[in-house]
């Protein structure tokens, strides 16, 4: 198996400070992973470890099986950084044909006006955009190459609705087309929505990786509620195999599991006395804030 | 990568480049409008029979005036475009580009060799049409030769202006270089009026060095060659500090 990414035991260190820890990550081809963590946790630092923009203190980097300093590398992936840039006294469209010209397979002018929605503001000066264009344009930049793997890091910061939710559905067919797509961000929706497996990372290391489900199930679990006939007790539910809490609410029960589907089924099998079930998986924000917690 | 893609991308650079230069106001300002401006009128100031060792006033002061508009170029278009790139994390995007290092390079020399070009001769046209300079074809070459290849000197310093983020610092210092570099140089007034110890200056500065090799050629003085190396020596020192300050930025 051949990956898109592979890290091996990289770290950072930043005037005596790990920014990254001996973090280890293998990405296969085709998937959307998606980088969370807190500010300042090592995910840009990581990503220009990746890009060849910063040199690992040690630990081996591969991208595309080669060096990301190859020029053959270079041809095949497509970043847009956290910083955002443009070039003075270029319009839009000169600034996205400068960059088509450096690729040796790029995609079309108007392929990539379209994706990045710039179509109205093609022969506006580049510096003229606002934050939210010049984000675009950004991304039809990383784009202009077709890369195979395509960086993002914090790709929606600044952009309005409308925007987001076109620059996600221009991911997914990217995704669709078997591209790798690698994406920081804060907006945990993102994350959610967007990617098939995330990694999260704090003070340099990966505390945790899995897809959106699973990350969620391995931390906060899942409830289960309803309500509870008189002969119910605490004790008897507490007893059985994978609760972790029982709530009452009235005669309202919460029971917090991380298997939800076993625990109804042992729920049904010992004819407990229930109405009204709901079954409820916790948000990935609440993962999230429970992981970077933990490990703080 | 295939040799048509590195061509194709060399080319798209330099074409970006050009135009970013000619849309850059400063530019036009201080490498095509300032020089004939002042061409004409301390020529139209300056006696006829005015000369300069044994040369016309207006064959001189046509040369300084090229040089001026040369210099100008790289220390203020050059450099700015170069700082730009740099303060606005344009150079962290271009590593992740296949454009090889080379291309970059070598799209900025070819770009500046139009432009200082371009300058010559739009101020040799405007010289021979509009003020009768007149000079044999040899002379107009030796002169057009000296002033292109010399010119490049100045990238060296550009490069190194360039090496700062700081674009508003950027702009008082170049605009410090080059005014300083070519009134001290005697691009403005011809050091024959300067006192002696400006004299020692004047002989001392980059520009000096370029406006000599012209000056040296209208007169029919064959080449100074003392006066080149102070010229390369300057190219060397300027280029050696830059690159030093850029692997620093680097290094982070």
């Amino acid at each position: 198996m051949s990956f898109a990414i592979e890290l091996n035991n990289v770290s950072k260190i930043y005037q005596g400070k790990k920014a990254v820890d001996n973090l280890s990550l293998k990405v296969e081809k085709g998937t959307v992973i998606a980088l969370l963590g807190p500010n300042g946790a090592g995910k840009t630092t990581t990503i220009s470890m990746i890009l060849g923009l910063k040199q690992p203190t040690s630990g081996t980097i591969k991208l595309l099986g080669g060096s990301p300093k190859d020029i053959s590398v270079r041809n095949r992936i497509g970043a847009m950084l956290q910083e955002v840039s443009v070039i003075d006294n270029l319009k839009v469209a000169e600034t996205i044909e400068l960059f088509r010209n450096y690729y040796s397979n790029p995609l079309s002018l108007q392929e990539l006006l379209r994706i990045s929605g710039l179509e109205k503001e093609k022969d506006k000066m580049a510096a003229s955009l606002s934050g939210g264009q010049q984000r675009r344009l950004g991304f039809a930049l990383a784009a202009s190459g077709d890369p195979e793997i395509i960086f993002l890091d914090e790709p929606t910061v600044g952009m309005d609705v409308t925007s987001r939710q076109m620059f996600w559905d221009t991911i997914r067919s990217m995704a669709d087309k078997g591209r790798t797509v690698v994406l920081t961000t804060h907006y945990l929706e993102e994350a959610d929505s967007l990617a098939d497996r995330i990694v999260v990372i704090n003070q340099g290391k990966v505390v945790a990786d899995g897809s959106p489900s699973q990350i969620k199930a391995e931390t906060t679990g899942r409830v289960i509620s309803f309500t509870a006939g008189t002969s119910v007790t605490s004790e008897q539910l507490l007893a059985l195999p994978g609760v972790i809490d029982v709530e009452w609410n009235g005669r309202r029960v919460k029971l917090q599991s991380r298997d939800t589907d076993r625990l109804i089924v042992t729920l049904i099998e010992q004819r407990i006395d229930m109405k009204d079930i709901e079954i409820q998986s916790g948000g990935l924000e609440d993962a999230f804030q429970a992981i970077v917690h933990s490990t703080n | 990568m295939s040799q048509s893609t590195n061509m194709k991308a060399t080319l798209a650079q330099c074409k970006a480049e050009l135009l970013r230069t000619v849309r850059n106001r400063r530019f036009v300002i201080f490498s095509f409008i300032m020089p004939v401006v002042f061409y004409f009128i301390f020529t139209n100031t300056v006696g006829g029979n005015t000369q300069v060792g044994n040369v016309d006033w207006k064959s001189y002061y046509l040369m300084s005036m090229t040089v001026y508009g040369v210099v100008g170029a790289s220390i203020t278009s050059y450099a700015q475009r170069l700082s730009r790139e740099r303060s606005q994390g344009w150079l962290s995007l271009l590593k992740i580009t296949p454009l090889p290092s080379w291309s970059y390079v070598l799209s900025k020399v070819l770009s500046q060799a139009v432009i200082n070009l371009a300058i010559i001769i739009v101020m040799f046209l405007v010289g021979g049409l509009f003020k009768g300079v007149d000079l044999s074809v040899s002379t107009w070459i030796t002169c057009g030769l000296f002033i292109f290849i010399g010119g490049f000197s100045f990238m060296g310093l550009g490069t190194l202006i360039g090496s700062i983020k700081n674009a508003d610092f950027v702009q008082v210092l170049s605009m410090i270089c080059y005014m300083g570099l070519s009134i001290l140089g005697g691009l403005w007034f011809p050091t024959d009026t300067m006192s002696s110890t400006m004299k020692t200056i004047a002989h001392l500065t980059p520009t000096y060095r370029l406006g000599q090799g012209a000056w040296d050629a209208v007169a029919g003085v064959s080449i100074d060659w003392g006066g080149v190396g102070i010229l390369v020596a300057y190219v060397v020192v300027f280029l050696a500090i830059s690159s030093y300050i850029m692997k620093k930025q680097e290094a982070v």
